[in-house]
């Protein structure tokens, strides 16, 4: 309570200034209101967008928390969804009012941090792996393994996302496989193989940008990657890298887009979630980001074929080989301390 | 005047700023110190009274390395910001004679404070970089055969890129403190037989030590509070306090834990000005 109290203290200070009518406020992802596909909307609608961008899955509950009201949408991943819930700030969907509900992926719209107690709390919309990447100059024979990033002979050349993914990626090389819910005694063993890994690393990367520059300043050879992504950025500089998932698997995540409780503007949001499953908004992310549909009915009728098998539109078992990310609720503070300790190391 | 203008003049004067400071220093201290006891409970944290924050700061190796590291880098910065700002200072205050010349070094040295911070620490990510105009240079000068990834991402390029960054701040106060000593003292030692060394030793060290206090005070500060430095040339090992505080307030959603290493930081910088305050007043000429 007295958080709230204070909370509403902040806000009347900082006072935001109340939305326009037929204007929605996103908090999302750079390229997921992209004017290639948003400028079709909003003369169609006359609903304006204006567009705040996240850096980290982390950034929705500090803005939230702190600007609370200001955002009628939002787009967290599938680790942070749940988190969104618990927190309060979004509302159930109402799913009928959105004509391509049921052309989702049904196995997304079964997973926790999209529905709760039969309520859907959020529209999947993107989705993709947490592949890895290597400079194709650097190995004379491909990687297939995690074990490469542990590898002396790249030694100095390796990047890892600062994320608590991370202790994904080491728990796999020590062959446990449920990521998700480790017990204490494997994210321990996972800290200890990322201490183990540090004196080959380069620098840990924290932006897309970023990792993009450590392989153009050709300072990093092998590291994990947003698949699609980072690598499509790196051939427009002429830098040849190829992705691939390991034997020991990789991580999938989803976005979805959810509701902020309250939103006054409603009519406007569900025209925007419309336009966002359709294939003006599911083939826009895919040309701008490089990442899969979550509604393969629309991805179908808008990609080329070729795109649709890229991005694994067509291939269920693709999708099942993914480690989907789970939130990981009151565990999450030992996977995230186990990988701030590494980087106290 | 009458006294009732007066008065209004003397709350217009000292109860706006007096009201600001409140509002958005004080204020914001108080609320800080209240979260430092509170608990961290899924999804957030719940209010409460406790020290363990305090306690795992010390007790937590994660937090007592970071802090002990940074503390390592702001002393490394500031000696190497005195190492370098000192002589400079000295020959601009007591040894260029002209002053045109005077005035331009000066201005060289204050000047990149007017570029933007992030930009010139990015800057230093060039320079340093594997393929970088440090190694070009050096490998075009024959002393590199190859080029070295020893310069960027570690604790080595922190230091050079914050030192770089806040020597401004202390060629400033040295160089003030430094042009206020009375040229007929170190006169008066010359003339009574002492010569330039001890002269340097025994008058004009003591006397712009206000200076140097308030030199190295300001690189400290600056550097104990520094995360951007670490987030551009830092390497796997170079979080710094200021970088676990962001993570703690973001992606840990753990205000308390974040707002008791905030709290601790300032009880570090509030020790290091009043330390620095007792230097000057030490070493201040004595009114007699």
């Amino acid at each position: 309570m007295t958080r709230k109290l204070a909370l509403s203290a902040l806000l009347m200070l900082t006072a935001a200034p109340l939305a326009a009518e037929g204007t929605i406020n996103v908090l999302t992802w750079e390229g997921y209101a992209d004017a290639s596909f948003l400028d079709k909307f909003v003369a169609e609608t006359g609903c304006a967008v204006n567009a705040t961008y996240v850096g980290s899955n982390d950034d929705f509950a500090p803005k939230m928390m702190a600007g609370g009201g200001v955002y009628d949408l939002i787009t967290p991943s599938i680790d942070t969804t749940q988190l969104m819930i618990d927190l309060g700030f979004v509302e159930p969907l109402d799913t009928a009012a959105i004509s391509e509900w049921n052309n989702i992926y049904p196995k997304f719209l079964a997973l926790d941090g999209i529905q709760e107690g039969g309520q859907y709390y959020g529209m999947p919309y993107s989705w993709g792996a947490i592949a890895f990447m290597y400079r194709d100059d650097a190995f004379e024979t491909p990687p297939t393994s995690i074990k490469a990033l542990w590898d002396a002979k790249s030694s100095g050349k390796v990047s890892l996302w600062d994320d608590k993914s991370s202790v994904y990626v080491a728990a796999r090389l020590n062959g446990d496989m449920n990521i998700y819910d480790l017990t204490d005694e494997q994210i321990e063993a996972a800290k200890q193989r990322l201490v183990e890994q540090k004196p080959l690393v380069r620098k840990y990367w924290s932006t897309a940008g970023e990792l993009v520059d450590l392989y153009k300043a050709g300072e990093v050879v092998i590291s994990n990657t947003w698949a699609g992504y980072q690598s499509s950025l790196l051939a427009d500089e002429g830098i040849k890298v190829t992705e691939f998932i390991p034997e020991e698997g990789a991580e999938g995540w989803l976005d979805a887009w959810m509701v902020v409780k309250g939103t006054p503007n409603r009519e406007c949001a569900y025209k925007f979630l419309n336009m966002q499953l359709s294939e003006l908004g599911q083939c826009g992310v895919a040309n701008v980001n490089g990442y899969s549909a979550a509604n393969p009915a629309a991805a179908k009728a808008c990609m080329a074929p070729e795109q649709f098998a890229a991005l694994h539109q067509d291939d269920p078992d693709y999708l099942d080989s993914l480690m989907i990310w789970t939130p990981l609720g009151d565990r999450f503070e030992t996977y995230l301390n186990a990988w701030n300790g590494v980087k106290a190391q | 005047m009458s006294p009732i203008r007066d008065r209004a003049i003397g709350v217009a004067v000292f109860g706006v700023p007096l009201l600001w400071i409140t509002v958005f220093m004080l204020l914001p201290y108080a609320i800080i110190f209240t979260y430092s006891f509170w608990t961290k409970q899924y999804p957030t944290f719940v209010p409460g009274f406790q020290f363990g924050n305090y306690l795992a700061l010390f007790v937590d190796p994660q937090y007592f390395r970071v802090l002990m590291r940074t503390l390592k880098v702001s002393l490394l910065v500031s000696l190497f910001a005195f190492l370098l700002a000192y002589p400079f200072a000295y020959y601009l205050a007591l040894r260029c004679k002209s002053s045109a010349l005077r005035t331009w070094l000066y201005l060289a040295v204050i000047a990149p404070l007017w570029v933007s911070y992030l930009l010139r620490a990015y800057v230093w990510k060039t320079i340093l970089g594997t393929e970088g105009i440090l190694n070009s240079f050096l490998m075009n000068v024959g002393v590199l055969s190859e080029p070295s990834d020893i310069f960027l991402y570690n604790q080595f390029a922190m230091v050079v890129t914050l030192t770089y960054i806040f020597i401004p701040f202390m060629v400033m106060p040295i160089y003030t403190a430094l042009e206020k000593i009375p040229r007929n003292l170190i006169e008066a030692s010359s003339d009574l037989g002492m010569r330039p060394i001890p002269t340097f030793l025994r008058i004009i060290l003591p006397l712009s030590m206000p200076g140097v206090a308030a030199g190295f005070t300001m690189t400290f500060c600056l550097t104990f509070g520094d995360f951007v430095a670490p987030f551009l040339v830092g390497g796997p090992d170079g979080n710094l306090v200021a970088n676990v505080i962001v993570t703690q307030f973001g992606t840990a959603l753990n205000w308390p834990m974040g707002s008791a290493l905030a709290i601790f930081v300032l009880v570090i910088v509030l020790a290091v000005l009043s330390l620095s305050d007792r230097v000057e007043r030490r070493y201040s000429p004595k009114e007699t």
